[in-house]
């Protein structure tokens, strides 16, 4: 699912980002706020620098400068001076507990660590070895030994550290997004399925619970609705269907009466001329039932459609032959062209017989003086759709009427009203291409004729 | 033809006005001999008791439908039957023709329709048998005998080949008309008739050149462009 993907691509890619970033921020953190802390104040090393730098010998006195006093009291630290054979010949403070003597190897000791616990720092003095010493548990002492190579090794080993840090943070990432994904993936085919209109059940548990449980419900709601609408559709359907059929009985009688009238021979010739009227009028009737009755089918797709594969060329010969076998009128001439027998789709025969019917039939009604019909079979320019094309030289329609001609009659959506005819020919025939996945395309001007293209998609 | 209009015709409708109507056409084109029935239940008690010919049945029925009542008609009687339906959806003829009926009208019918299947259902069931004759016919000074598949002009016998006989029956069944060169290529070809549109010219030619005085300028078999052939008859034996 690319969704996911893209969603694991994307949180991978900021996972990676927050994590060089909050690298970065612990270096800069690192670097200011603690080795700045450790040179806070005044270093030990210097306060003896200064110390050693400020004791001066004055005969068998030492005196020690002001502002090197002043360090030692800011420090509470003490001093000594040590002389080299080991007596202390000068102190500043120094606790009592304190020898007054050092051996060499006391002296090499506290060097390095703690002289009784007292962290003490040594200078060198002309004299011998100043040492200053801090409070106890003032400051913590270490000394590091690294060898050379090491610290020449060392940019690699952060570039290194680097570079396995970020390595870690992608990898972890990923992991978290997988699983991240694994809980999504679920939801996101459930969107997908409410998108598709299809039932889904998203199982609720862990922490998109919530969202599955919606998810779950939007279905559930979906699926009612569409429950619902199928059944009006229905029942407006099957009431139409049952008010056409209520017609046809009483329709039975009124042609069964009207055509033995007209052909009876005790009736006078003006009451057989009234009768043909009233029979002329029925079979109108009769095919608006009828036309009703599909038209309401093929609205609410409920007209079963058997399809099979279909040559359009075949379909059109028949027709155009039947309308010249059936006396068509003189005023009309009618030809067939076909640019292809190869032109197959897939069709219910009937409706496709009946929608070219209705083609060719609403030329001959709409132009009672005659005209030239062509009907054309083809392929469309990108060879994917089958056409029919059926054109009139006719006196045509205006532009703006066009859109209205496949709209059903009295819908909102027609802007015009009703002229002639039963208005249900050209929605029929719109809503039988829409039935086969194509469809129909009027295109006319006063005085040009009319040319009506039907187009379905190929079958293979 | 009168003969026909002797048989019993059994009229099941619940309409009394439709049946009376019914009725008064049959009675006008001569037949006599007419029962009625509203409901199933009198239906097979009229077709226990008189025995008719031929039943159109109508499918809604007050105590039933007519495919039921069919069913139970055919348990003892093989008699020809009409459906006459206001139901004219492809689902319920199927079902009508599929249960064995011999024809299936939907309503609103012209009486003069109902007649003439009535009349056609009739000759078919009670005709006495004959030997099925093909026909023969004249086109101008050719005579065509479909059953000897043979064309004489100018005392000269032409064989016709087994493709140009179906052609030519089939042109005459439907003489004066179009047929399209599909219809005819499936009659001679069958369904995977495609591909034989060059043999279909080649045949005709060959035919022209039997019945035809003159076959680059044909009288009696015409090509309709782009659509198919017409055989014009004028006069028949």
């Amino acid at each position: 699912m690319d969704g996911a993907a893209r969603i694991l691509r994307r949180y991978t890619g900021a996972s990676i980002l927050i994590a060089v970033f909050l690298l970065i921020v612990n270096y800069i953190i690192l670097g200011t706020f603690v080795f700045k802390g450790m040179n806070d104040g005044s270093p030990p090393i210097h306060v003896t620098q200064t110390v050693a730098e400020g004791l001066h010998q004055n005969g068998t006195h030492y005196t020690l400068e002001p502002h090197a006093q002043e360090w030692l009291q800011k420090s509470q630290a003490w001093a000594m001076l040590i002389a080299n054979d080991g007596k202390v010949i000068w102190d500043y403070a120094i606790p009592n507990q304190l020898p007054r003597t050092y051996s060499l190897a006391e002296v090499a000791q506290f060097s390095r660590n703690y002289l009784q616990d007292y962290p003490v720092f040594v200078w060198e003095h002309e004299m011998g070895l100043v040492v200053v010493g801090y409070p106890k548990d003032s400051l913590a002492k270490y000394q590091f030994h690294f060898p050379i190579s090491w610290i020449s090794d060392l940019p690699y080993r952060l570039l290194a550290l680097l570079f396995g840090n970020i390595l870690l943070a992608a990898l972890l990432s990923l992991f978290i997004g997988s699983r991240l994904i694994r809980a999504i993936r679920p939801l996101i085919s459930g969107i997908h399925a409410l998108s598709e209109d299809q039932h889904t059940q998203v199982e609720a548990k862990g922490m998109f619970s919530g969202i599955a449980r919606s998810i779950n419900h939007a279905s559930s709601l979906l699926q009612e609705k569409n429950a619902l609408l199928k059944a009006r559709d229905e029942a407006r359907s099957n009431w139409i269907a049952g008010i056409s059929h209520d017609i046809r009985t009483p329709l039975s009688m009124v042609l069964g009466y009207a055509s033995e009238l007209e052909e009876s021979d005790t009736v006078p010739y003006e009451q057989q001329q009234k009768a043909s009227i009233i029979r002329k009028q029925g079979e109108k009737l009769r095919s608006l039932v009828s036309d009703l009755n599909l038209v309401s089918m093929l609205e609410y797709e409920m007209q079963p459609i058997h399809t099979k594969p279909i040559r359009l060329s075949t379909l059109a010969r028949q027709i155009v032959t039947d309308f010249l076998n059936n006396d068509l009128a003189e005023t009309f001439t009618i030809e067939l062209d076909v640019a292809t027998e190869q032109c197959f789709v897939m069709g219910d025969e009937k409706l496709l017989v009946r929608a070219i019917t209705n083609l060719v039939q609403n030329s001959i009604a709409h132009n009672p003086s005659g005209c030239h019909i062509h009907v054309q079979t083809a392929l469309s320019a990108n060879q994917r759709h089958a056409l029919l094309i059926i054109t009139d030289n006719g006196k045509g329609m205006e532009q703006s009427m066009l859109p209205d001609l496949v709209e059903l009659p009295y819908s909102s959506k027609r802007k015009y009203p009703l002229q002639n005819g039963h208005g249900l020919g050209l929605p029929m025939v719109a809503r039988i291409a829409a039935a086969h996945h194509g469809h129909l395309l009027l295109t006319s001007d006063t005085g040009k004729g009319m040319t009506a293209e039907l187009c379905f998609p190929l079958s293979s | 033809m009168e003969e026909w209009k002797q048989k019993k015709v059994l009229i099941v409708e619940d309409e009394l006005e439709i049946r009376n109507m019914i009725d008064g056409f049959l009675r006008k084109e001569g037949f006599a001999r007419i029962f009625h029935a509203g409901t199933c239940k009198e239906a097979l008690a009229v077709c226990a008791s008189d025995k008719p010919d031929v039943a159109i049945l109508d499918v809604m029925l007050p105590d039933g439908d007519g495919f039921g009542l069919l069913t139970s008609i055919r348990r003892f009687s093989q008699i020809p039957v009409i459906f006459l339906s206001a139901r004219g959806e492809d689902e319920d003829r199927l079902l009508g023709l599929g249960l064995g009926a011999d024809d299936y009208i939907v309503k609103p019918f012209l009486p003069r329709e109902l007649v003439l299947r009535l009349l056609v259902i009739l000759r078919r069931v009670y005709a006495p048998p004959q030997i099925d004759r093909l026909p023969v016919f004249q086109l101008g000074d050719s005579t065509i005998d479909l059953e000897a598949a043979s064309v004489t002009r100018d005392q000269h016998e032409y064989a016709l080949t087994a493709k140009e006989h179906a052609l030519l029956r089939k042109l005459y069944e439907n003489r004066g008309r179009i047929v399209t060169s599909d219809a005819l290529c499936q009659s001679v070809w069958g369904d995977d008739y495609y591909g034989y549109e060059n043999t279909l010219m080649v045949h005709m030619r060959r035919i022209r050149e039997k019945i035809e005085p003159c076959p680059s300028t044909p009288e009696y078999l015409l090509t309709v462009r782009g659509l198919g052939y017409k055989l014009l008859v004028k006069e028949e034996l």
